[in-house]
């Protein structure tokens, strides 16, 4: 089950565009009903605009103005000639006048209403198209992922590994499916302790030429004991010296701050 | 303009909504050159940004109404949408593959990001641009540049780790904690 924590760590990602189709979908079932993460993701949106905000303003050209105004109706012309149709002429008598003006009421409301429900036409079609777009993006990326790993495990060249429960968890134990042509990794981990709502636990990667462990990703175990997780763009094969998995502070951390794994392995 | 002031409604988008072209007016004069700024950093070139800046607009005219004072700023909703119009102009005419060739530009526009403004630039700059610098310059190089990746190039997670030869985990774990660094400036301002 994902945690409040866990949706506040999709809302950053979302807040500056990264977060998967998947991720989006999950996050926006989440956040209508839940008022926190809501407020959360409102939150990181308003932070992320700080990118744009560090950026020296720069004065667009006069002529992009005039555009903008032409292109929202604003028609200087127009209102002039308004004004010349408002002088009086003698000849017409005061029901004229009232007849006009009604006619006009009625025809400036008729087009009021018409452009109104334009507006809310063309709003409610770009919603609805945003959202089959999104779902279809998310359903493309479910099935790669899922074409991905099945790949993985099924290639000529991938690599088996075994990581083994260490002191904090001897009876954990993680099956590593290592795609080196793709520099990608499947690994299902089995009878891991299930974590607290505060903490994550982070796979490593051990490397040969590099001596501080590299991030792979965060993961929650649930009372199942079970967990999964794919690792993209791994290093090159001969560059890993090994995998561990480490109990961290939620979201993840730089470098571990601890050296209590609860499974790993040489590979 | 100070933070303070540009986190406060002003109130024009919702005259906007009712209308009101004077208001709309005031709205391009208050936030076109941070917009205009946004969208040259996006697409690196200004016709392009000019025409989008243009659709964007257009956009808040149409628009202002779904504006919604209790989910975000009116600055954040108008970058909102400017920053979407301009990912999406970026993807549409594959300007990235041309910025990607024109490596001497890219290096300019990387150096300019980086590189701190001189003294004379510091004076010009207004008392939010400073706070701001303060704020994205606390972030640590590696999120910054992962968190700009994604905002302003419009890449996703695993481009990124692919962009910059790390595991697409580290790359999360990065642009999460620098946006919970963002998030706790942002705070710290208001």
């Amino acid at each position: 089950m994902t945690t409040h924590e866990e949706f506040e760590s999709l809302a950053a990602l979302d807040a500056v565009g990264a977060a998967t189709a998947d991720e989006i979908a999950t996050l926006r079932a989440h956040v209508d009903g839940c008022p926190s993460c809501a407020a959360a993701q409102a939150e990181l949106a308003e932070a992320a605009t700080l990118l744009a905000r560090d950026l020296e303003p720069v004065q667009p050209p006069a002529d992009v103005r005039s555009r903008v105004l032409a292109a929202v109706g604003q028609h200087v012309d127009e209102v002039a000639l308004e004004d010349d149709d408002n002088v009086v002429r003698p000849f017409f008598n005061r029901w004229w006048w009232s007849a006009a003006a009604m006619l006009f009421l009625a025809l400036w409301g008729w087009r009021e209403l018409a452009v109104r429900a334009q507006r809310e036409h063309i709003v409610t079609a770009e919603a609805e198209a945003k959202s089959l777009s999104e779902e279809n993006a998310r359903l493309q990326e479910r099935n790669e992922k899922l074409s991905a790993e099945i790949a993985s495990m099924a290639a000529a060249g991938t690599k088996t590994i075994a990581l083994t429960g260490q002191t904090v968890a001897p009876s954990a134990s993680a099956r590593v499916f290592l795609e080196p042509e793709q520099r990608r990794a499947v690994v299902f981990f089995s009878d891991m302790p299930a974590n607290a709502k505060d903490r994550s636990y982070q796979l490593w990667i051990i490397r040969a030429d590099q001596p501080k462990p590299q991030s792979a990703g965060t993961f929650d175990v649930t009372q199942t004991g079970k967990a999964s997780i794919t690792v993209e763009n791994l290093p090159v094969a001969t560059e890993i010296k090994g995998l561990a998995v480490t109990l961290e502070p939620k979201g993840g951390v730089e470098q571990p701050t601890n050296t209590n794994f609860y499974v790993s392995g040489g590979v | 303009m100070t933070m303070n002031q540009t986190e406060q409604s002003t109130g024009l988008l919702a005259a906007v909504a009712r209308g009101d072209a004077g208001a709309f007016e005031a709205l391009y004069d208050r936030y076109s050159s941070m917009l205009y700024a946004l969208l040259l950093r996006i697409l690196g070139n200004a016709e392009d940004a000019q025409e989008v800046l243009q659709e964007a607009f257009v956009k808040v005219w149409t628009n202002a109404r779904m504006f919604d004072a209790e989910r975000g700023s009116e600055i954040a909703w108008l970058i909102s949408i400017t920053r979407s119009r301009g990912i999406d102009k970026l993807r549409s005419r594959k300007i990235r593959n041309e910025r990607e060739n024109d490596a001497g530009r890219e290096v300019s526009i990387h150096v300019g990001f980086t590189d701190k403004t001189t003294g004379a630039d510091h004076a010009i700059r207004s008392e939010e641009g400073t706070a701001v610098r303060g704020a994205l310059a606390a972030l640590p190089e590696a999120q910054r540049v992962a968190l700009e990746l994604a905002y302003f190039e419009g890449f996703s997670q695993s481009e990124i780790a692919e962009r910059l030869g790390e595991p697409l985990g580290t790359i999360k774990t990065r642009m999460q904690l620098g946006m919970k660094k963002l998030r706790e400036s942002l705070r710290a301002f208001q």
